[in-house]
């Protein structure tokens, strides 16, 4: 199995290339079984993936992004759903969208809600079944019992509920036993008792040598299932590695957080005596901070509002969402 | 089970839903109809049942038919977003073409010729049923394959596969017969011409008739769907909105 290392992290809005290759670039994954090359995908006018290069190789790699990032246009470029306006992408060797055999060895699960309504679970996990050959009627008993819907197999698709259609979208992955599996936003939808149980699926398929591509756009989810991400902004790379490197990164970028306090100006004459303060905004009773080192912020705040024998009505990050931080990511 | 057989359960198992046979009874009254208008006409039975046949039963019922039901089997699914459940396995595209449109045919076969049949008997017109089904056999055969195809090639199937019926078809090919050949409204219509009782108001100079119509809406369904095939070896199943 190979992963990128977890304490590495490639960042910035460049396209690492091919040729990286094997070089330790974290984008790369070393035996890759999807590989992307300098893919564009655009609708009209608007890019949705623009000179895009990495690849993905055995385990789980999320792929994390905002909305809009690309994510979805990616996996369904990699499934062959959709094709490349320029560049290439190759999945164990073959392209997507001419081989239909390699099809065989691939699976998706959708971010749409849509699945075929007048089925049941079991005849549409059955029906993928047929499709690939796999004439075993315990695959598809043992891919409804993984996902948790042995007990509702037979009732239809179009009277579940979001999480329960996203877990049927599983089993009719699964059943074909794929090596290239490719997750779009799966946890949707789900209550957390099934969420920790399909992120242990998705992490004991990709302990058994899997390629299993996750999307998300929320952070601690992925970190929870993948040792590994690629992060996109905008169509681009925008970092790769470990979790550990990713949230580093970001981290050292400057943060901004509101402060609100009844001496302002004060608060901000103290604040810019710290080496970790980069600036301060002050406007009508409250400041904003910005800090490319907003732990110590955080400590000495406390410290010299009691040193102004001052209270600190509101502290609040003001680049929390994840979105906010993936922008910094590509300043 | 084979692939192909997987594809054609699957076409009849999503197409064939309880709320769907209002749509059947509804061609059924539909079809009684054209059959009643026949004797709004001065005209011998089976003349004044042939000319509402033209103008209800193949420009109308056939074609708006086999529409619903050819873009069911594929368009709209593509439309939905559930057509990767087909399309993400190793069966060959001429497979899963060719799949749908024989569940997409059957259907219309078991909507239609029981339909059509239904409104010559309620003209009196009974010797008209056997030319009356083949044409309507042979003509939703073609048709369900064209409207196959255009869910092939675009999100928007039903709008273009109403385009192709009203301004290709009854208006154009009204004017070319060149068009009028290429058209299963046309060549199904011929048939009828060809085969039916007193119905040689409905020949047309330039479109072949009776087995020679049928002959060639063969090859129409044969082209449309080896087009089909071709077309969804590179689907493009996401958009901007997607």
């Amino acid at each position: 199995m190979s992963t990128g290392d977890p304490t590495q992290a490639a960042t910035g809005s460049g396209h690492p290339t091919q040729a990286a290759t094997g070089s330790g670039d974290p984008a790369f994954a070393a035996e890759a079984t999807v590989e992307v090359a300098e893919l564009s995908v655009w609708f009209g006018p608007k890019v949705a993936l623009s000179e895009l290069s990495c690849s993905f190789g055995p385990g789980v790699t999320g792929l994390l992004g905002p909305n809009g990032a690309g994510k979805t246009t990616l996996m369904r470029a990699m499934t062959g759903l959709l094709g490349p306006k320029s560049g290439s992408v190759r999945v164990l060797g073959q392209d997507p969208r001419r081989s239909r055999e390699v099809q065989r060895s691939l699976a998706l699960v959708p971010e749409d809600e849509a699945v075929p309504p007048a089925l049941t679970a079991r005849q549409l996990v059955r029906y993928v079944a047929d499709l690939h050959g796999v004439a075993a009627r315990m695959a598809v008993e043992r891919c409804l019992e993984e996902v948790d819907l042995i007990d509702v197999a037979d009732r239809r698709v179009g009277g579940f509920s979001k999480g329960m259609r996203q877990r049927a979208k599983v089993a009719a992955a699964l059943v074909a036993d794929p090596t290239v599996l490719v997750l779009d936003e799966p946890l949707n939808g789900t209550d957390p008792v099934q969420r920790a149980h399909l992120i242990a699926l998705f992490r004991r398929l990709g302990a058994q040598g899997r390629t299993v591509i996750v999307s998300s756009h929320v952070l601690h989810e992925v970190e929870r299932l993948a040792e590994r991400q690629i992060v996109l902004l905008n169509g681009r790379l925008a970092a790769a590695g470990g979790h550990r490197a990713i949230r580093d990164t970001m981290a050292d970028r400057p943060r901004r957080v509101l402060v609100r306090t009844p001496q302002a100006r004060q608060l901000a004459a103290s604040l810019l005596g710290i080496d970790a303060v980069s600036g301060v905004t002050v406007d009508d009773g409250s400041l904003v901070v910005s800090s490319s080192r907003a732990g110590e912020v955080a400590v000495a705040l406390p410290r010299l509002a009691r040193d102004l024998a001052t209270r600190l009505e509101e502290v609040r990050p003001l680049d929390d969402s994840l979105e906010s931080l993936f922008r910094e990511l590509v300043r | 089970m084979t692939a192909a057989t997987a594809v054609l359960g699957y076409t009849l198992r999503t197409n064939l839903r309880a709320r769907r046979w209002w749509a059947l009874l509804l061609a059924w009254a539909a079809a009684v109809m054209f059959g009643l208008l026949s004797f709004a006409s001065d005209e011998p039975r089976q003349e004044a049942f042939a000319v509402a046949a033209d103008h209800g039963l193949f420009a109308l019922l056939i074609p708006i038919g086999c529409l619903v039901i050819g873009d069911a089997v594929l368009g709209a699914e593509m439309r939905a977003g559930t057509f990767h459940f087909t399309w993400l396995s190793p069966v060959p595209t001429h497979t899963i073409v060719l799949g749908r449109w024989l569940g997409g045919w059957l259907i219309a076969l078991a909507a239609l010729v029981p339909a059509v049949a239904l409104s010559a008997i309620v003209a009196r017109s009974p010797d008209a049923i056997g030319a009356l089904s083949l044409a309507t056999a042979a003509g939703s055969a073609a048709y369900i394959g064209l409207f196959v195809l255009i869910g092939c090639v675009t999100r928007r199937a039903a709008v273009w596969s109403l385009a192709v019926v009203f301004l290709v078809e009854r208006l154009l090919g009204a004017a070319l017969s060149g068009v009028a050949q290429l058209s299963p409204m046309w060549e199904s219509r011929a048939v009828y011409a060809g085969l039916g009782p007193d119905a040689d108001e409905l020949l047309r100079d330039g479109v072949p008739d009776g087995w020679a119509a049928v002959a060639r809406l063969a090859i129409i369904t044969v082209v449309v769907l080896v087009l089909a095939s071709w077309r969804l070896r590179r689907p493009r199943l996401a958009a901007a909105s997607d």
